[in-house]
């Protein structure tokens, strides 16, 4: 098992040295310079030939990589243009609101998904069954912040159930020292505010988890249709185990497996749907932020917001992997 | 079953089996949501096409003293779907946006599908150090969230048609590059292989005119569902503020952005364009999925 894990992470060395080299090379695509964008348009000559030397901007390529390797791994990432606060702080206020999404929408998605996909499949080509791949192909097929704006508009603004707009309440009295708002009221005993962070968390988890739904619903329908022809399956049933066990502790345990690497693609897809379901419900986070630093071209935000998320991604899908080697011991031996 | 049916299910039977195209192509045909999925990505094309002669309005002329009252009124006999906050009329931008959609649609999934038919032939047909680094390229390709990637995609090049068409093209990349370089692999070892290679077939000719032809039906397939996949992120790209900036053309992720500023006294706005998204993404997913099944039955019992 320990083999395997280092083995997994060894792999990502190469990966993440790659993706630090091709944001390197982007930043430096990016139209316009740090000069222009920090000195303004008038600057003399003399003024920019300085700054560059300042900030080392003169130096050949390969030492202003290295250097900016060396920064970034001391978790030095720079200061926002637009907000002038330190890029590791701003991450840290809103990494906790995106995660929080993320978690919501994929709790979401496996709460509907995997009954759904189930009984689908034992159900197999009854109406149940129609009904579900109906969904989940309608579910794919809805653009997250379409669907973000309707649940806006139907139970935000005609039914009046749910706040539409945040993270909390501004009249809400709470700490955060978390930073996760729903953990935060109940570690502090705030029940009001956890209460009232869930229901800010309702719509857009909906939103965000509406693909993972259909893609969870998906798999674990044909993945249940393939283990219950698999002959210990047969066996139980052929030795008399009831059949709600069978199913319980033969066909669904099984079938989990490969929804479990499922999970961790979907992943991407929620950091991606983050960035419109975000923007739709005014949430402060990573979404958000990186699209407004598109506005504002805030180079350093962008930089190390694509970089921080790609590692994000790169990390869960390796928790998966191993998480996937450890309940299925057939992977980590191949 | 009546004798009739067993009848036609017999001579069925004993025609000859055609080519694996015009086989596919029966089965396709039986499929009622195959042939849905075409009958809505057909509409839209010919609306696309016949756009200028659809729309009841042009897309840009503005009615001021419809919102003269505020935003918007809603659906009337003139305008069948209302006017949006500049007081143009909803259903020719709708139908304007099919254009667009359709356009840079296309255009990014043929991007995508080049370079990555490219670089997975190459990487699969030559392997070794070539495989080795196209494939660790795509790698760290797909470790980024393929919006994320879009995004600073069009970062670099500034918002705009021909951007979002790139972006969205590239972050396809790596889907097509990894799955033609799985076919081709298992292509490779094939016998007609061999005995092309047996023969003195130079490597070039073997790989354009042997291996590709046969690798060829996966690819088809996850281009129908990348053309959903495409639409979608065009959208929303468009929604993020990084469509055409020209505020004249009519894009519907750019129109469900200003929908969404009016959503609590115009919510048609955003329900019409959202619905175009969703029939044709919808049509191009049912597509894809009925030609899976046509090309291989095999492959996907389940779905």
């Amino acid at each position: 098992m320990l083999r395997f894990v280092v083995r997994r992470l060894l792999l990502l060395v190469p990966i993440l040295l790659g993706l630090s080299i091709l944001i390197f090379v982007w930043v430096r695509a990016l139209p316009g310079t740090p000069a222009d964008a920090l000195l303004g348009e008038r600057a003399t000559p003399a003024a920019v030939a300085e700054f560059r030397a300042r900030y080392g901007l003169d130096r050949p390529l390969y030492v202003q990589y290295w250097s900016y390797v060396k920064t970034t791994l001391s978790g030095e990432l720079g200061t926002s243009v637009a907000s002038h606060r330190p890029v590791t702080t701003e991450i840290r206020d809103r990494f906790p609101a995106t995660v929080e999404l993320a978690f919501a929408a994929m709790a979401f998605a496996l709460f509907f998904g995997l009954p759904l996909g189930f009984f689908a499949a034992k159900r197999y080509r009854s109406p149940v069954d129609h009904g579900s791949l109906f969904l989940s192909l309608i579910g794919i097929s809805i653009p997250v912040f379409f669907l973000a704006i309707m649940l806006k508009y139907l139970f935000g603004v005609r039914l009046g159930w749910l706040p539409t707009v945040g993270r909390q309440d501004v009249l809400i009295d709470a700490e955060h020292p978390t930073g996760f708002y729903v953990l935060d009221g109940i570690v502090t005993w705030n029940w009001a505010a956890a209460w009232d962070a869930t229901q800010h968390l309702i719509l857009p988890a909906i939103a965000l988890g509406s693909i993972p739904l259909a893609i969870i619903s998906r798999v674990t329908r044909a993945s249940v249709l393939d283990v219950q022809n698999e002959d210990y399956v047969r066996t139980a049933h052929a030795k008399g185990v009831p059949p709600q066990q069978v199913d319980r502790r033969h066909v669904f345990r099984n079938a989990l497996l490969p929804v479990t690497t499922i999970i961790g693609l979907t992943f991407g897809i929620l950091l991606s749907g983050a960035v419109l379901t975000e923007t739709v419900f005014a949430i402060p986070g990573m979404g958000s932020w990186l699209k407004e630093a598109i506005f504002n071209h805030d180079y350093p935000v962008l930089q190390s917001g694509i970089m921080f998320l790609a590692l994000v991604f790169v990390i869960v899908n390796l928790i998966v992997d191993v998480t996937y080697g450890f309940i299925d011991p057939r992977v980590r031996l191949s | 079953m009546s004798v009739a049916q067993i009848q036609e299910l017999a001579l069925e039977r004993q025609q000859p089996a055609g080519g694996l195209w015009s086989e596919a192509f029966r089965r396709f045909r039986r499929n009622p949501a195959g042939i849905t999925g075409v009958a809505f990505v057909g509409a839209f094309i010919l609306i696309a096409i016949f756009a200028p002669l659809l729309a009841p309005h042009s897309p840009t002329d503005q009615n001021l003293l419809l919102i003269a009252d505020g935003c918007c009124p809603g659906p009337s006999r003139e305008h069948l779907l209302g006017v949006d906050e500049l007081g143009r009329d909803e259903l020719s931008r709708v139908i304007y946006g099919a254009r667009y959609s359709l356009v840079v649609g296309v255009m990014s999934v043929a991007v995508g599908l080049s370079i990555g038919l490219l670089l997975g032939s190459i990487a699969g047909y030559l392997g070794g150090w070539a495989d080795s680094v196209v494939m660790r390229l795509m790698d760290i390709l797909l470790a980024i969230p393929s919006l994320l990637l879009a995004i600073g995609i069009v970062a670099m090049l500034g918002p705009g048609f021909v951007p979002v068409m790139i972006a969205v093209g590239v972050a396809t990349v790596p889907i097509f590059a990894r799955l033609l370089r799985g076919t081709i692999l298992g292509q490779r070892e094939a016998d007609y292989v061999l005995a092309a290679r047996s023969i003195g077939v130079r490597k070039r000719v073997i790989l354009t005119s042997h291996i590709l032809p046969n690798s060829i039906s996966p690819v088809i397939v996850a281009g129908t569902l990348a053309m959903a996949t495409a639409i979608i992120d065009v959208a929303g790209l468009g929604f993020l503020g990084l469509g055409p900036q020209d505020p004249a053309t009519p894009e519907w992720g750019t129109m469900l952005t200003t929908a969404d500023r009016y959503i609590s006294t115009a919510p048609f706005l955003a329900f019409f364009p959202g619905l175009a998204i969703v029939i044709i993404v919808l049509g191009f997913n049912l597509i894809g999925d009925a030609m899976r099944e046509a090309l291989d039955p095999k492959l996907r019992r389940y779905d």
